[in-house]
């Protein structure tokens, strides 16, 4: 590690006492996680909570899993060599989020349906086959999605706390975290979630409007405008400008990432599942379309309140950001907005943010975890096995898998060196399960000819998202923007699933269909 | 036209953070009143399996 970046990162704020208060948050909310799995007596129990959860809790729950650490890291990032430009994309997840709350589009007719997983509801509206393979298709792009959580989250605790960036400190890091998530989700399940997100949602929530408000304080609120007005341009505002970060295609991008955020995403439809009723996931996702605009747009602030303090109040930070001469490569700019939080927030709020930021790390990880083992345990292992497992099989297999999945993102995080942006990296790897999902839950639910082989040709359509990521078009050698591989793999699984429909129609009206049928008459 | 999205963006923010704030508040004190349902309801539950 370079010397300059190590005296860059020791100079914070982070003390013992700071320490200390991370320690306590972390005991007591790994404790209460670990006294509630007494409640755990069935699948449904560790899946979706006994489908019990209140539209409070549900908020609580949603946000705290949506509002990861991940989360805050890659948006302080887009914030930071965005500008303000990057708000389109909180506004967008929280106008759509509202809207499916409203209509209930997606999500209403999933609760009624009282389905455990989403590849539960392919089976009943398209059969076996269809649930394996989107079952398989789900956690290959989850999994991969989750890759860098670890890695990004560390980043945050080391540049905060001062620790080394290079050697043992990071491993270690995400080492012990990830243990601590581990112990609480294997043994209690969705119950032991739902608990600590509660109490990570009032730590995290809290956490977001301090450090908001002292970031505005340390920077000035007008100077930040000023700052990005001078050094960005128009571009730093207006997302629409061609020669900026975004423009017209990658908005549209974002509106659909919008809808797959909170309608689409197996974690954000767990807690739609798992709502005591579907009146009650409707009030949920309305109010947590407050969450949804707010998770992105306040670390968003954040890196712009960290670039507007490296441009004009650190000279020794901003040669290590933006060097002069050009020569090298400026410091990981994922490192700016811990570094400014260690350097203006003082000792014993450091603590406090920091253990806020770890709730966030938390519950998304446990959250993540549970959702993709159990998907694995439900919707591929027990129809192969034509569901001849056992209750406590189901639950021993998901808790296995737990383990699995964490050691896995434990190697992934230590050897990923793709250099693509976190956030386009996310929607990249994501895409490979949404792009088909979105064809499959939108043609399963509102379109009565849509049939299972109509549904396997989009779930493979979907897994063409693979080509914007940036290590596979360095091996093709091509050079298609993110957000075009997305719109372009949401087209194909469109096409796959009215093309294939239409072509070959399903003989036997499904399950869920008839069922639906006899509903309506 | 730079002005309108300077104070798109100030208004979004300060009205998106209050809402927010309240919110918040809300949902800490409606969460903890459900999580006492929840235990109450996965009791009921199990008892009725039980027997």
């Amino acid at each position: 590690m370079p010397l300059p970046l190590a005296n860059v990162l020791s100079r914070t704020n982070f003390s013992a006492l700071d320490w200390g208060i991370v320690a306590a948050y972390l005991s007591i909310s790994v404790v209460i996680g670990l006294l509630v799995r007494k409640y755990v007596r069935n699948m449904a129990d560790f899946v979706t909570a006994g489908r019990g959860l209140g539209t409070c809790l549900g908020i609580a729950t949603l946000t705290g899993t949506e509002m990861g650490l991940v989360t805050l890291m890659y948006s302080a990032q887009k914030g930071f060599v965005g500008g303000f430009a990057a708000f389109h994309i909180a506004v967008a997840a929280g106008v759509v989020t509202f809207f499916v709350g409203l209509t209930g589009l997606i999500v209403y007719r999933l609760r009624k349906m009282k389905v455990l997983t989403i590849p539960e509801f392919y089976e009943r509206r398209f059969g076996r086959r269809t649930r394996i393979l989107g079952g398989v298709v789900l956690v290959f792009g989850g999994i991969l999605n989750m890759g860098l959580f670890l890695k990004v989250g560390s980043i945050f605790i080391v540049g905060v706390t001062g620790l080394s960036a290079e050697g043992w400190a990071l491993p270690a890091v995400m080492t012990v975290l990830l243990v601590l998530v581990l112990l609480y989700t294997v043994l209690g399940g969705m119950i032991s979630v739902v608990i600590t997100d509660y109490i990570q949602f009032v730590v995290l929530s809290a956490g977001v409007i301090v450090i908001t408000v002292l970031s505005a304080s340390a920077v000035g609120w007008e100077r930040i405008f000023g700052t990005i007005q001078a050094e960005m341009g128009q571009k730093g505002f207006n997302p629409l400008v061609a020669e900026g970060e975004f423009g017209v295609e990658y908005v549209i991008w974002m509106f659909f990432l919008g809808l797959v955020g909170c309608a689409l995403w197996p974690t954000a439809v767990a807690r739609a599942l798992a709502a005591e009723s579907p009146q009650t996931v409707k009030k949920q996702f309305m109010w947590s379309s407050v969450s949804y605009l707010i998770r992105n747009m306040a670390p968003y602030f954040w890196g712009l309140c960290a670039f507007g303090y490296i441009v004009t109040q650190s000279p020794e930070l901003h040669s290590e950001f933006f060097p002069a001469d050009g020569s090298g490569e400026g410091m990981d700019n994922l490192y700016a907005m811990p570094i400014f939080l260690g350097r203006v927030l003082p000792t014993g709020m450091l603590g406090v943010i920091s253990a806020a930021m770890i709730a966030a790390f938390m519950s998304t990880h446990d959250s993540y975890l549970l959702c993709w083992s159990s998907v694995i345990t439900q919707d591929v292992v027990a129809p192969i096995m034509k569901n001849k497992m056992s209750t406590p099989g189901r639950i021993r297999l998901t808790r296995i898998l737990i383990v699995v999945i964490g050691a896995y993102i434990l190697y992934w995080g230590l050897v990923y060196e793709g250099s693509d942006d976190v956030w386009d990296y996310m929607a990249v790897t994501g895409a490979i399960y949404f792009t088909g999902a979105f064809a499959l839950l939108i043609g399963g639910l509102y379109w009565k000819r849509a049939s299972s082989t109509g549904a396997v040709l989009a779930l493979l359509a979907g897994c063409s998202a693979i080509l914007g990521l940036g290590p596979v078009q360095k091996c093709l050698g091509v050079d298609i923007p993110s957000a075009r591989m997305g719109l372009i793999a949401i087209g194909l699984t469109v096409v796959a699933m009215v093309v294939g429909s239409l072509l070959f129609p399903d003989r036997e009206k499904p399950a869920a269909q008839a069922a639906s049928s006899k509903e309506d008459a | 036209m730079m002005d309108f999205w300077i104070l798109l963006w100030k208004a979004t923010l300060v009205v998106g953070m209050a809402v927010f704030a309240g919110m918040a508040v809300w949902v800490t004190i409606g969460g903890a009143r459900d999580i006492k349902r929840l235990f109450k309801r996965l009791d009921e539950q199990h008892r009725r399996g039980e027997r």
